[in-house]
């Protein structure tokens, strides 16, 4: 059935109407702060560039945005050097259907949980005396307590706990809809295992990865839960800055930093989709 | 001979290997489920720990906790407040939601794909940007505190995931039953409520589930909305955990966790089987044709 003309136009108003209003408006006024100025705990209304310019000349704010991109990144390689392999155990080597959805549910349940709750387990599996200190203490691997709270190492490792399922099922989505005989066809011409997954099965995968590395990192460059419970104020992060600037009023600095984080968030959308329309896609 | 026997150990080398990564896989699969599954269950095992500090194993057992979270008005008041702002922001969207996506899949409009990115941008705007956007306007037209910015808010956040999965689902349907019907004299309304709304009620189902687990969990983009009397529950849990770190949260945790459980098998049972490649749009992934 087509929907055509005014139909069409009559069916799309009230999300236009609702994104207009409470999406494209709010956004603006908020952008529109960092024009103004801050002063002895005021708001000056007036129209400048001055908020950006001692923004951009602080070098906190080059070590903020560069603690959140290096935190990103770091999150982002992880969760795709995890998720890959996850993806390509779950697709190649669980031959029941039942199960292997089974598994699928189990690894997309976290998402279904509040990342509050998530990051809670994470500040209970990491104290001085949690699980994961415990088993290196028995393992014999340390024998003071390494200090994972408070500090990058918790930060990073919760973050890509809560990104993994990101990353496991764009790879695992495109794991499905490739054409199993071209592997096979790579075996019975003599490929071997590594060979046919270097040459076939990786490369026609790349838009999955591609997808896991675009949705893990913009998730991870805007977090703002866990670097502020699991950070201890000691991680300072872009999402945090927004936050902290505007809980002291300071709305222009808070939207200068807000800025650059959505300018930051769409480059990364914008050169990551670039490389993915180059892709052969299936 | 020897040939032969080189093609012989190249077979059984590659039988080995071929185990032995199996093996391998398997393992890595196992232990990604166990790295994926280990927070939540370690926070049901906290949530009966007899004492409050984080110490593993725990000394003893105990259901204090449980206790002290039933004793706190505000996380009863908060879990019932985030289910309310939920299921309103959820009703919208899907009355919302549906007209558009049949308008973006059915119409070739010049400006369709422009206006899909636009529905579809509130997934990776960063939340704490939107939260203070909302903070400021609603701020301005004086509507802060109450119930009435959270559900807007909200709405405008799992908006997206609506229109993304059936919008998908949608794309997906055989034009030609829908022409059937109308053939044999069905109109709009009809075609709408026998033909299309019955082949797509996985997506809407799987697409409300989403949408309302996603409003559930938003902290950043309402923590400015609330005003302490109209906390929501992550805000109020945030907000505790920042003070205090005893096992009330993961006693709540845990409550959580079952409620999460409940609501998605009893979404199981409704629909009879998630077909989980519905969430695929939402998770960067495409619905698969088959």
């Amino acid at each position: 059935m087509r929907i055509q003309g005014l139909l069409a136009v009559w069916f799309l108003a009230p999300a236009l109407g609702i994104m207009t209003i409470f999406y494209l408006i709010p956004l603006g006024v908020y952008l529109l702060n960092g024009f103004h100025l801050f002063q002895s705990g005021k708001i000056v209304p007036i129209w400048t560039l001055r908020t950006f310019g001692s923004f951009f000349q602080d070098p906190f704010s080059y070590r903020v945005i560069g603690t959140s991109l290096s935190l990103s990144t770091v999150v982002t390689l992880l969760d795709v050097a995890l998720g890959y392999p996850i993806a390509y155990a779950l697709h190649t080597r669980v031959k029941s259907p039942g199960i292997r959805a089974l598994i699928g549910l189990l690894l997309f349940s976290p998402l279904l949980v509040s990342v509050v709750v998530r990051t809670y387990g994470w500040f209970i599996l990491l104290a001085n005396q949690g699980l994961i200190n415990a088993l290196l203490k028995n393992a014999g691997i340390i024998s003071q307590p390494l200090p994972l709270l408070f500090n990058t190492w918790g930060v990073i490792i919760s973050l890509a706990h809560i990104l993994l399922p990101f990353s496991i099922f764009p790879i695992y989505s495109i794991m499905t809809r490739m054409d199993p005989t071209l592997k096979e066809a790579a075996r019975d011409l003599g490929a071997n295992w590594w060979k046919a997954f270097t040459q076939i099965t990786l490369p026609l995968t790349m838009p999955g990865v591609i997808t896991a590395i675009l949705i893990c990192f913009t998730l991870a460059l805007s977090a703002f839960v866990t670097p502020q419970l699991l950070g201890g104020g000691r991680i300072q992060v872009l999402p945090l800055t927004v936050y902290n600037n505007t809980v002291e009023i300071n709305w222009p600095t808070g939207a200068v930093a807000g800025f650059t984080l959505l300018l930051l968030s769409i480059t990364a959308i914008w050169i990551i989709n670039a490389i993915l329309r180059r892709l052969p896609s299936i | 001979m020897n040939t032969i026997r080189r093609e012989r150990y190249l077979e059984s080398y590659e039988e080995r290997s071929e185990i032995f990564r199996t093996a391998l896989l398997r393992a890595t699969l196992a232990f990604g489920t166990g790295f994926i599954l280990l927070p939540l269950m370690i926070v049901a095992i906290y949530s009966f720990s007899e004492v409050a500090y984080g110490i593993f194993p725990p000394p003893g057992f105990s259901t204090k906790w449980y206790a002290h979270l039933f004793a706190q008005a505000t996380f009863r008041g908060a879990f019932f407040r985030s289910v309310g702002i939920g299921i309103s922001a959820t009703t919208i969207a899907l009355l919302v939601g549906f007209p558009t996506s049949l308008a973006l899949a059915r119409t070739r409009l010049a400006a369709g794909n422009f206006l899909r990115a636009f529905i579809l941008s509130p997934i990776v705007i960063p939340k704490i940007v939107l939260g203070v956007g909302w903070f400021i306007f609603f701020a301005r037209i004086s509507l802060i505190g109450g119930w009435i910015p959270l559900i807007l808010a909200h709405t405008v956040i799992v908006l997206p995931f609506v229109v993304a999965i059936l919008t998908a689902n949608l794309s997906g349907l055989d034009p030609t039953i829908e022409e059937a019907a109308q053939d044999l004299g069905a109109g709009f309304v009809k075609v709408l409520w026998y033909v299309i709304l019955p082949q797509i009620k996985s997506g809407v189902i799987i697409s409300a589930l989403l949408a309302f687990i996603v409003s559930f969990d938003q902290v950043e983009s309402s923590i400015f909305l609330v005003r302490g009397e109209n906390n929501t529950l992550p805000i109020e849990m945030f907000l505790y955990m920042e003070k205090w770190q005893d096992p009330t949260i993961a006693a709540l945790s845990t409550l959580l966790i079952g409620f999460a459980a409940v609501i998605t098998c009893a979404t199981v049972a409704i629909s009879r089987g998630i077909d989980l490649s519905n969430l695929l749009p939402t998770l960067g992934g495409k619905k698969s044709t088959r």
